[in-house]
């Protein structure tokens, strides 16, 4: 089932976008104890991506070898992630709005998964949430004493709207969702899901951000892409025959 | 916002203590769990976790410390005995 398949990878590219880009903090994080927590959570999204590749290549009838999830996980074409997540920022308000924004998008994600049909789907979803809910907590705990004042505040608010008109790609559906949801593999339309993560910014930021813009959809990368993905294969990518 | 620094303890189960594992700092006691939980307990350091604000603590300088660091008299290993005994014995074999 294709559609499946497109599903499980935006969700792990995702994933893996954000993971990697969280744990690129780790010593450049604003303080010591921000910089292990920041990128410790990027480690277990990059898990979560695993999880989600692994599912993909449990679909195609391969099997999930370390060296074949990072080749789905590096593949040159066919990404499917969200803007949001293929955004790149060296503005630590901007770091930390986005992994709110992006965990509180995650939780509606997995919840939308939680009763899947597709039982391998549903069975991580425990334990994947597990560890959410302590990167919930971590985002809110900053932001709670980040809001509390008045140029902290200013600073998060700002980043927000710069990155609102990005927020409604991270729930942005695949193409064939609609057959997922008649075979019950997800509750809803992915897509039908961004009212509440709007209503979920709002209550948090006391901000309203204006996400009736509609996503180009997952087939096209933005602009930033080319290069994260370049980046993020540096290092293979100068020996690739190299024994790991 | 202020900071404040705080001591970090973990304990496994079973028998052993509560041991000093480090401090960090932190704006609130909620911050501080979190960030407690990120930096040392990554690898399932402990299975308890306590915090102390480092204000809490009730210390003693070196100066109020140092009279008792030279009593001989009271560190009861054996040590004395032990070399009298054997210096005894080696007597005897001779």
């Amino acid at each position: 089932m294709s559609a499946l398949r497109e599903f499980l990878l935006a969700f792990a590219d995702d994933e893996h976008l954000m993971g990697q880009q969280h744990t690129e903090w780790i010593g450049v994080a604003p303080f010591l104890e921000e910089d292990l927590a920041f990128s410790s959570i990027g480690q277990d999204e990059l898990g979560h991506a695993v999880l989600l590749y692994e599912l993909a290549l449990e679909l195609d009838g391969a099997e999930a070898t370390d060296a074949a999830v990072d080749a789905l996980a590096y593949r040159a074409d066919g990404y499917r992630s969200a803007a949001l997540a293929e955004y790149v920022t060296t503005d630590w308000a901007e770091a930390l709005v986005r992994h709110w924004i992006h965990d509180a998008a995650e939780h509606l994600r997995w919840t939308n998964v939680a009763a899947s049909s597709h039982t391998p789907l549903a069975s991580i979803v425990d334990r994947v949430e597990r560890e959410e809910r302590f990167h919930r907590l971590h985002a809110d705990t900053l932001l709670d004493t980040l809001l509390a004042t008045a140029e902290p505040r200013q600073r998060v608010t700002d980043a927000l709207s710069r990155l609102a008109p990005m927020v409604p790609s991270i729930l942005t559906s695949v193409a064939g969702e609609d057959e997922l949801v008649t075979n019950g593999v997800i509750a809803q339309r992915t897509d039908e899901l961004v009212p509440a993560l709007a209503a979920a910014i709002e209550q948090r930021f006391s901000v309203d951000v204006s996400v009736a813009a509609p996503s180009p959809g997952r087939e096209e990368r933005s602009e930033p892409f080319v290069a994260l993905m370049a980046r993020m294969r540096e290092v293979f990518d100068y020996d690739p025959e190299a024994v790991w | 916002m202020t900071v404040e620094t705080y001591e970090v303890f973990l304990k496994k189960d079973g028998r052993d203590e509560f041991r000093h594992a480090g401090a960090l700092d932190a704006a609130s006691d909620e911050m501080a769990l979190v960030m407690a939980r990120e930096a040392y307990l990554r690898r399932a350091e402990g299975d308890l976790l306590w915090l102390v604000r480092r204000s809490n603590v009730i210390s003693a300088d070196r100066e109020f410390v140092a009279p008792n660091a030279d009593k001989p008299h009271r560190h009861h290993d054996g040590a004395a005995i032990a070399a009298r005994r054997k210096a005894a014995r080696e007597g005897d074999d001779a």
